[in-house]
C-alpha cells in the first residue's frame, strides 16, 4: 500500500495544469453521472470532492430567489439560508452517522449528500418553468408531482451509498435524518413562488 | 610545528567548504513560475477586495457573495493543486484506502539537483506571505462582521476562513513534515539551548 502511495505521489507532484484541471473534472462528472444513474459501488466514495456540493448549491440558492421590487433588499438572506441549511444539514447528518458508529469518513458523507442534491435542483428548474405558466390547482400539481419524483430519487441515489456503512441494525436510524434533509429541501422548492 | 598549522589550516578550511556545499545550495532569485505566482496572489486578493468594497460597486449582495465564493474556490483548488507543486514542490491531499479508512497525505518534493527544480526564493517567499497573510486577514473579517452585527456576512467569511486556513494548516505540514518532527525538532531545539547555557555558565563561572 505505502510503495503504491509513493508511486502516486511522484506522477501528481510533477503533472502539468491541464492534467490536474482535466482529472478533476473528470472525477466530477462521474460523480454526477452517478448519481444521475445509482448503482451500487464503491469507487465514488473513495474520491470525494465537494466542487459538486458547492456549484448545485449555488445553483440551487440562486434559482430560489424572490424578485424583489425593493432592490436594496434583495434575497440576502433567503441566499444565505440556503447555504446555512444545506451545509449545516450535511454536516448534522454526517455526525449522526459517526456517532451511530458509520465507517464513512467525515468528507465522504458529505460528499455523498452533497451530489444527491442532484435531482432536486433539477426539479427546482422544472418548477421555475412551470411557474411560468399561469398558476391554479392543475399547476401546483404537476410541481407537486415532480418534487415527489425526485425526492425519492435523492433518497434513492443517498441511500444506495450510505447505507452500506452502517451495521444492519442501524440502518433507519442512520437514513431518518438523510428523508428529513431532502424533505426540508423538497419542501423549500415547493412552496416557492415568485413574488 | 609551521608544517602542522598550516595542515591544520587546511583542513579548516576544507570542511568549511564541505558545509558550505551542503548547506548553501545557489538558490536563484528569479521567478520561474510568473502565471502561477500571479494567480496565487491574485484570487486571494481579489476575494477581499471584492469583499471591503462590494457596496461600492454593486447593490446586489447576492452578486458579491456568489463572486466571493467562485474566488475563494478557484483560490483553494489553484493553491492546493497548482502553486503550490510548482511554486514550493509541496503537495497534500486525502486518500482513501479499501477498508473506508481516510489517510491526509503530506509531501513535498526532494531536493535534486536539477536546475529547474529547485525552489526559487523570490517565489518562496511570495508564496508563504500570500498564504499567510489572507487567512489572518478573513479572521480579522470575522471578528468585525460578528461585533458589529453584519451577520449575512459571517457565512461568506467564515468560508473564507475555513478554505484558505485549510491550504495553511496542510502546506505547514508538508513543511515541518510529520506532526512527530516537529516535537521532536522542538525537544531537540529546547535541549541545544539548556547545554548552551549549561555550559556557558560553566565557562563563566
Amino acid at each position: 500500500m505505502r510503495s503504491h502511495i509513493r508511486e502516486f505521489d511522484s506522477s501528481t507532484l510533477n503533472e502539468s495544469v491541464q492534467n490536474t484541471i482535466m482529472r478533476d473534472l473528470k472525477a466530477v462528472g462521474k460523480k454526477f453521472m452517478h448519481v444521475l444513474y445509482p448503482r451500487k459501488s464503491n469507487t465514488l466514495l473513495r474520491d470525494w470532492d465537494l466542487w459538486g456540493p458547492l456549484i448545485l448549491c449555488v445553483t440551487l440558492a440562486l434559482m430560489l430567489q424572490r424578485s424583489s421590487v425593493d432592490s436594496e433588499k434583495d434575497g440576502g438572506p433567503q441566499f444565505a439560508e440556503v447555504f446555512v441549511i444545506v451545509w449545516f444539514g450535511a454536516v448534522t447528518i454526517t455526525l449522526n452517522s459517526k456517532l451511530l458508529g458509520g465507517n464513512i469518513s467525515f468528507f465522504q458523507s458529505l460528499c455523498v449528500l452533497g451530489y444527491c442534491i442532484l435531482p432536486l435542483t433539477v426539479a427546482m428548474l422544472v418548477c421555475r418553468l412551470v411557474l411560468l405558466a399561469e398558476q391554479g390547482p392543475i399547476n401546483f400539481m404537476v410541481r407537486l408531482f415532480v418534487v415527489i419524483v425526485m425526492f425519492t430519487w435523492s433518497i434513492v441515489a443517498s441511500t444506495a451509498f450510505l447505507a452500506d456503512s452502517q451495521p444492519p441494525n442501524r440502518k433507519a436510524l442512520a437514513i431518518y435524518p438523510v428523508f428529513l434533509f431532502y424533505f426540508v429541501i423538497s419542501w423549500m422548492i415547493l412552496t416557492f413562488t415568485p413574488q | 610545528m609551521l608544517q602542522q598549522d598550516s595542515n591544520d589550516d587546511t583542513e579548516d578550511v576544507s570542511l568549511f567548504d564541505a558545509e558550505e556545499e551542503t548547506t548553501n545550495r545557489p538558490k536563484q532569485s528569479k521567478i520561474r513560475h510568473p502565471v502561477a505566482s500571479f494567480f496565487h496572489l491574485f484570487f486571494r486578493v481579489s476575494a477581499i477586495v471584492v469583499y471591503l468594497l462590494c457596496e461600492l460597486f454593486s447593490s446586489s449582495f447576492i452578486a458579491c457573495m456568489v463572486t466571493i465564493i467562485l474566488l475563494l474556490s478557484c483560490d483553494f483548488w489553484a493553491v492546493k493543486n497548482v502553486t503550490g507543486r510548482l511554486m514550493v514542490g509541496l503537495r497534500w491531499w486525502n486518500h482513501i484506502d479499501e477498508d473506508g479508512k481516510s489517510h491526509w497525505v503530506f509531501e513535498s518534493r526532494k531536493d535534486s539537483a536539477q536546475e529547474s527544480k529547485t525552489v526559487s526564493e523570490a517565489e518562496s517567499r511570495i508564496f508563504w506571505l500570500g498564504l499567510i497573510a489572507c487567512p489572518v486577514l478573513w479572521v480579522i473579517f470575522a471578528f468585525s462582521a460578528l461585533f458589529s452585527f453584519r451577520v449575512k456576512w459571517l457565512a461568506v467569511v467564515i468560508m473564507g476562513v475555513v478554505l484558505q486556513g485549510a491550504n495553511l494548516y496542510g502546506y505547514i505540514r508538508c513543511k515541518v513534515g510529520s506532526r512527530k518532527n516537529l516535537t521532536n525538532m522542538a525537544t531537540s531545539y529546547l535541549g541545544k539551548q539548556l547545554l548552551r547555557q549549561n555550559t556557558g555558565d560553566d565557562q563563566t563561572s
